[in-house]
């Protein structure tokens, strides 16, 4: 009986393949699976949220604005002019009948004015006294006012909900290394795009009305300068590709465009802010 | 290529060992398989999906291991074992291995 | 934006410093079964009975091998889409070989020539988090014979 130990030889049971092919393939494929996917959905998810009707918005809405600190009471006379402004704006727009506007006020430092479900606006502080003339007011708020027109709103969250679902369930099966994380921040990016669109509508919409309402555009351009301005000291300028806005230059070049094509009247001078208006602003007694 | 868990075949006669010959296979389940097993953590019964990815894995190790044998000169696979184990998250590795032997 | 920079970074170096490894650790594995090549290993239990006299001892070989982070990626990103585990195979391949070599070793140290009844078994070290292997480990023991 003779035994012997002779060599076996390689590649039986391991691949000669390069591992590096295999990762470009697997990763190639894997995201372009995802965002095939991501960027179906999120068109069913947009598509299909219009139909969703207002008074079911405003519904969930109640839910949402509760949590926003509420502060009528304190500072109506700001409320009350620009509940009247935005109403101007609404009947520009054509909003349909059902589509109620309210804007609040918000007591805060903060930089910032949104739209969400039901017709709500909330305007901040902190914008309201960097704009110089009525014609910034009006283009914040047509702008806010175009998004609840275009059921932006309700289109997002609807986006974000079958995003999150469907990252979700692919998440549950991987296990760790970060392939989660790399799979939603691709997701996410796709996601972007759509974000954007929508603020590139609401622009142009809201630059229509304020031509409607005052015969010109001048002064529109005011609320991205204060934009530029406050994110401009910050050296570390993303690229519009991951940001949920348009760069503000882009936005600033597409209302001088618009002013060119448009700009019939001679008489363009921008209406004055109200009296008052900046003691209205901090009239609201700081907690 | 004879492959059995036997040692002495009877009727025959070993003339030759030629060392240990083994096969392996790492395989992964899929998305698809992990929902439906997903499901059945609800209901209850077989996994046909697992149960048929680990039987083409078997499978697939012991080939490897009837090609090593091949590659020695050998006619036959005695003493072959078997072992599975988790290597890694959501594949299981198997594993068979005997002796190469040159049977007359 | 920054965890995809540190999750590329940690790749590249799961690649760069495994595959390094790796092909130096197949480079020893290739050379020392060429030493040992003079041990024969079998599963067979029974020892023809002609053989001469000889002593036996129980002599094992084990090795804890660590999976890299890319190793890992890709077994994360094959459980999406199933099929082999090549990363994986090339890792628990070396541990076996590596086992059965420093099994070997130890019989070498005994004296011995032959080695029966050789099984082998293999565990992974988990990590402790969900999902997260650690490392694979293999032991190889066996029977020894010594001549007299």
């Amino acid at each position: 009986m003779k035994y012997s130990n002779p060599e076996i030889p390689e590649g039986i049971n391991t691949s000669t393949q390069h591992p590096l092919k295999e990762f470009f393939l697997l990763t190639g494929g894997i995201l372009g699976t995802v965002l095939a996917v991501v960027v179906v959905l999120t068109l069913l998810a947009d598509q299909l949220a219009v139909y969703i009707p207002f008074e079911l918005e405003m519904e969930l809405a109640t839910r949402v604005t509760d949590e926003v600190p509420a502060a009528e009471s304190e500072s109506p006379q700001i409320e009350i002019y620009l509940n009247g402004l935005a109403d101007k704006i609404a009947a520009e727009q054509a909003l349909p009948p059902e589509m109620q506007i309210t804007v609040h006020y918000v007591d805060d430092d903060l930089v910032n004015a949104f739209a969400t479900l039901g017709g709500h606006l909330f305007m901040f502080r902190g914008l309201l006294e960097t704009l110089p003339h009525e014609n910034a007011v009006a283009m914040v708020l047509a702008h806010e006012i175009a998004h609840i027109k275009h059921r932006h709103p309700i289109r997002s969250m609807g986006r974000g909900i079958i995003f999150g679902l469907a990252i979700g369930m692919v998440s549950s099966t991987l296990g760790n290394a970060m392939t989660d994380q790399v799979l939603a921040n691709t997701g996410g990016l796709t996601v972007l795009k759509f974000n954007r669109d929508q603020e590139s509508e609401a622009d142009q919409t809201a630059l229509n009305s304020l031509y409607q309402l005052y015969g010109h555009v001048e002064g529109a351009d005011a609320l991205f300068e204060v934009l530029e301005r406050v994110s401009g000291d910050d050296q570390l300028q993303m690229p519009e590709f991951f940001s949920t806005h348009p760069l503000s230059e882009n936005r600033i070049n597409n209302i001088h465009s618009f002013q060119t094509e448009y700009s019939a009247v001679e008489n363009r001078t921008t209406m004055p802010l109200p009296e008052g208006y900046a003691t209205w602003l901090v009239s609201a007694p700081k907690k | 290529m004879l492959v059995t868990n036997i040692e002495i075949i009877p009727g025959k006669r070993i003339t030759e060992h030629l060392g240990l010959v083994q096969g392996s296979s790492v395989r992964a389940k899929h998305l698809g398989r992990d929902i439906m097993a997903g499901l059945k953590n609800i209901f209850g019964g077989e996994l046909k999906g697992y149960t048929e990815l680990l039987q083409e894995s078997r499978e697939e190790a012991m080939e490897r291991m009837i090609e090593q044998a091949e590659a020695v000169g050998a006619n036959a696979v005695l003493n072959v074992r078997f072992s599975t184990s988790s290597v890694a998250a959501g594949a299981a590795e198997l594993f068979a291995y005997g002796t190469a032997v040159v049977l007359e | 934006m920054v965890d995809l920079i540190v999750f590329l970074v940690l790749l590249a170096l799961g690649y760069g410093f495994g595959r390094y490894a790796e092909l130096k650790h197949y480079k020893s594995i290739i050379q020392r079964e060429e030493e040992f090549r003079d041990i024969p290993v079998v599963t067979t239990k029974f020892p023809p009975l002609t053989k001469p006299l000889s002593d036996v001892a129980l002599v094992s070989g084990s090795v804890v091998i660590s999976v890299d982070y890319f190793k890992r990626f890709i077994a994360g990103l094959r459980n999406l889409i199933g099929g082999r585990v090549t990363a994986y195979e090339s890792l628990v391949d070396r541990a076996r070989r590596e086992a059965i070599l420093r099994m070997k070793e130890e019989a070498r140290a005994f004296g011995g020539h032959i080695i029966f009844n050789v099984k082998l078994e293999t565990s992974s070290i988990h990590k402790g988090r969900k999902n997260g292997i650690g490392a694979v480990e293999v032991m190889a023991y066996g029977t020894v014979l010594i001549k007299q």
